[in-house]
């Protein structure tokens, strides 16, 4: 089966994050639920221009307080191709 | 583009003795090769190890970060104090006197307030280390 963008993103945060995928709920706040800081949010963005072969600007950046948020804005930056 | 050493001063804040880069052979947005020549008489060689001379891993980071430094400056000019927020290395190779560094910097994502970039160092046809760190200024708390 191939992994649901959901799982793909989820598997990224857990991975920078240094928690368990099933610890991270899909709307909770990164930073102020799950113990994120700016710098991690750096290291998620790389990692999903990579991934995806996507360029997310600077000032997306602060949207991207929820895994769901990531998801949308990933989704957003790949239909603009 | 060559920079010596006034110009890389321009581009960064560290000065003697922690200005680890002595010439930056290439820099573009996209790629910064910068040189350091180790010498006997480094200060550090003194106490790192009496007898032994071998250039600090910690002061390799610290060129390699003056290094991601003026890769930053090429896309975001603007004077603004850096920190070094985050540093995932490795090394392979310890640097003797008379060794000369190339430190290549490469970016992962540069940003005005934050940047990650991967930085790899060799000395001649021997790689001494690689790492990606990251700098941010102080007001970088975006999210």
């Amino acid at each position: 089966m191939v992994p649901s963008i959901k799982d793909e993103i989820l598997e990224i945060v857990a991975t920078v994050i240094e928690k368990e995928v099933g610890d991270i709920s899909l709307d909770a706040h990164l930073v102020q639920e799950v113990g994120a800081d700016s710098m991690m949010a750096l290291e998620i963005l790389a990692a999903l221009e990579k991934k995806y072969h996507i360029v997310i600007p600077e000032e997306r950046l602060k949207e991207m307080t929820t895994v769901n948020k990531i998801i949308q804005m990933v989704e957003t930056a790949r239909k603009r191709g | 583009m060559v920079l010596e050493i006034e110009d890389i001063k321009k581009l960064i804040p560290q000065r003697f003795p922690f200005l680890m880069i002595d010439r930056v052979l290439e820099a573009s947005p996209e790629k910064v090769i910068a040189i350091k020549n180790v010498t006997a008489s480094e200060q550090f060689f003194k106490g790192h190890f009496p007898g032994q001379p071998i250039m600090p891993g910690a002061l390799i980071i610290e060129a390699m970060a003056q290094t991601g430094l003026v890769l930053h400056r090429q896309k975001f000019p603007i004077d603004k104090l850096l920190f070094l927020v985050s540093v995932k290395a490795r090394f392979f190779e310890p640097v003797f006197p008379g060794d000369q560094l190339a430190i290549e910097a490469t970016p992962i994502k540069l940003m005005s307030k934050m940047s990650l970039v991967k930085i790899t160092v060799h000395a001649g046809d021997k790689k001494i280390a690689e790492a990606e760190m990251a700098v941010a200024s102080k007001d970088a708390k975006t999210v």
